[in-house]
């Protein structure tokens, strides 16, 4: 290995990034703006109220009126045919009809909202004298807790993610179709030489990345930032690294963009829906959780969550970084043995 | 002559592409058909063909860039796949045809990084100067023209003081200025002791560049010799390309009538166009000149030059060398 070679390699590519505006915006701006974007979405407002409707008849004015009592309803009353629609596109999570004395209840309990708000107009309509004695409540809105400070790490994560596969594989399928590849595989340059130069070069740009969205969470929303910043640089310099690997492998044989992208997607798509970025994974079972464990988003993820919202070290990321270091020299050593360069 | 002398010893080299795509899957195309070779150390050497003729394949083969279906190649008397690739290629310089290099990165920086592969190589400063580009040394490779591109490539393949220099197709669609800044840079090349191996379609540049030509087509090698030789292989040395009127040609004088008169070797007809190659123009041109009048033809345009690469093409296959039927 001639690192002469490999600091060139390194260099030119971290350059040729810099000089493209657009590429500084999509892996800079566009990742930040969805933070902000989602930050603020999500950050710690009251639930919306949940809409159901009644069928208009001789008594629904009635049956609207105790339903109202819940703060957490928005009642309309609709005529037969529109209330059946409402509820068909999920306009509504439930619909009511008849009398509040014996009214008849009607939902999809397979939709997310619905059976929350079965048990809430049920506890409207019973008679003042079975209600339950009034429970205190208490929102959980201490930093560290709220699902701001959770979608923080995942979204660092997530970034890795794209920078891996889309900043190493996306490029280097360009750079074969560009022809680019053919001239530098004819000079002395060896294969392992170009491709580790290549990762250095764009992966130099995951440290001051996460660094970004992370200094967002902790200065905008208080995000806690409770474990060591050395786990936490390491956690993004190797999970970088397996995302990176990962990145080079798809992009060992493709020999257009639509390919790679496709590849890309494929791999992407399940790792967005396990990996735990907007949504919790730990509460799959059977083949599915196994699944999860075999995401290395999730690895990720949990890692940088134990980082951020735990007083965890290095210490207690060794087994992930083991993991994923694991798992992204393999991917490099076959992206090597298997690379196409015309 | 012993393999020591031998930059380049191909022996029965054979290529097959399969076709991609749809309608392409399983087509399969000869691209070099059994092709034997040598190049000498310190020549000029031209592989001159119609697109689609296998240079391309050959050259490449010999770069170590394809591998061959067949055959047995050496370079520099070495084998590709020996163990020692990067050895090999040390002593190679290499030009691909519309090769391209990193948009963004300056003429300098490309250099650096090409010159960090050869180590004890030339400095950047007098490769700049070798291919006349001193001046576009800070612009980036979008702001260079065609032939600005192509000297950069050259440039690259200059840096590591390479022994055999490979030239796909160096000048195709430079402006003449441009072809010929590079034609000085290969014969400064070669009067150093370098050997260079070239790909053209353009006759006149093998005629001037090279000390040898092999004539390829169809994946073979169907003439070898100086371009002198070659020539002179016609027996005939000077060609009169005459214009008619269209319909002339082949209703009142045939191609057989051209060709009956004293001095003529060869006649090819194309339209209202004639080309003889004849051996003496003075005996040629007055009884050529007699016979159209005698028919009655009117002449439109009459000149006579030497011979070239292209009549000894046009000769031995019958097409001209850029006939798009090549393709």
């Amino acid at each position: 290995m001639n690192l002469r070679i490999v600091r060139a390699i390194a260099a030119v590519t971290l350059r040729e990034f810099w000089r493209s505006p657009d590429a500084v915006f999509w892996t800079y701006g566009f990742p930040l703006l969805m933070a902000v974007v989602l930050g603020y979405a999500f950050h710690g407002q009251a639930p919306e109220p949940l809409p159901v409707a009644v069928v208009d008849g001789p008594a629904a004015e009635a049956l609207a009126e105790r339903l109202r009592g819940s703060e957490r309803l928005r009642v309309e009353v609709l005529p037969a045919e529109a209330a059946d629609r409402a509820l068909a596109r999920g306009r509504v999570a439930l619909l009511l009809r008849g009398d509040a004395a014996a009214p008849v209840l009607r939902n999809d309990p397979s939709r997310p909202d619905a059976e929350l708000a079965r048990l809430l107009a049920e506890r409207e309509l019973r008679p003042p004298a079975e209600r339950a004695p009034p429970i205190a409540v208490e929102v959980e809105d201490r930093p560290g807790s709220r699902y701001i400070d959770w979608l923080i790490p995942g979204l660092i994560g997530l970034n890795l993610l794209g920078a891996g596969m889309w900043g190493i594989g996306f490029n280097l399928v360009h750079l074969r179709t560009q022809r680019l590849l053919r001239r530098l595989i004819v000079t002395p340059m060896r294969p392992r030489e170009f491709l580790l130069g290549f990762l250095l070069g764009r992966g130099i740009l995951v440290v001051p990345e996460a660094t970004v969205i992370a200094l967002f969470g902790v200065l905008l929303w208080g995000v806690p930032f409770r474990g060591s910043v050395l786990a936490f640089a390491l956690l993004v310099l190797v999970g970088g690294f397996a995302f990176m690997g990962l990145g080079c492998l798809l992009a060992a044989r493709p020999r257009t963009i639509e390919a790679i992208a496709g590849l890309t997607n494929l791999c992407q798509l399940p790792m967005w829906l396990l990996g735990g970025v907007f949504f919790s994974n730990e509460r799959f079972d059977g083949w599915l959780a196994g699944l999860v464990e075999a995401v290395p988003l999730t690895h990720v993820n949990r890692a940088l969550r134990d980082v951020m919202l735990e007083p965890a070290g290095v210490a207690d990321v060794l087994l992930p970084l083991g993991l994923l270091a694991a798992f992204g020299g393999l991917c490099f050593a076959l992206a090597v043995r298997w690379f196409r360069w015309t | 002559m012993t393999g020591g002398d031998l930059a380049i010893e191909l022996r029965g080299l054979r290529k097959t592409w399969r076709g991609a795509g749809w309608r392409g899957g399983g087509k399969v195309t000869v691209a070099v058909d059994g092709l034997d070779l040598d190049v000498r150390r310190g020549e000029v050497f031209g592989l001159l063909g119609p697109n689609g003729a296998g240079k391309t394949t050959t050259v490449e083969i010999c770069e170590g860039l394809t591998v061959p279906d067949g055959g047995s190649v050496t370079v520099l008397g070495r084998r590709w796949g020996g163990g020692d690739d990067q050895a090999l290629r040390q002593r190679l310089g290499v030009c691909l045809q519309e090769s391209k290099f990193h948009e963004k990165a300056t003429v300098r920086e490309t250099l650096r990084l090409f010159a960090s592969f050869y180590p004890g190589g030339r400095a950047i400063d007098e490769v700049l100067a070798l291919v006349s580009l001193q001046e576009k040394a800070d612009a980036r490779q979008s702001a260079l023209s065609g032939g600005q591109r192509q000297r950069l490539a050259v440039a690259t393949a200059l840096l590591g003081r390479p022994e055999l220099l490979f030239l796909d197709e160096p000048t195709t669609g430079l402006d003449p200025q441009s072809r010929r800044q590079l034609w000085d840079v290969v014969r400064g090349f070669r009067r150093d002791g370098g050997t260079v191996v070239l790909t053209t379609h353009y006759m006149d540049e093998a005629q001037q560049l090279c000390d040898r030509v092999a004539i390829v087509d169809h994946g073979k090698v169907i003439a070898l010799g100086t371009p002198v030789e070659l020539i002179r292989s016609l027996g005939a040395e000077h060609c009169i390309d005459v214009d008619v009127e269209p319909g002339a040609l082949g209703a009142r004088v045939t191609a057989a009538d051209l060709q009956a008169l004293p001095g003529v070797q060869q006649c090819e007809c194309d339209g209202a166009r004639a080309s003889l190659t004849v051996a003496s123009v003075h005996r040629a041109l007055p009884a050529m000149l007699e016979l159209l009048a005698a028919r009655g033809v009117p002449l439109r345009g009459l000149a006579t030059r030497h011979a070239t690469l292209e009549d000894v093409f046009v000769r031995l296959t019958g097409r001209h060398l850029r006939d798009e039927g090549a393709q």
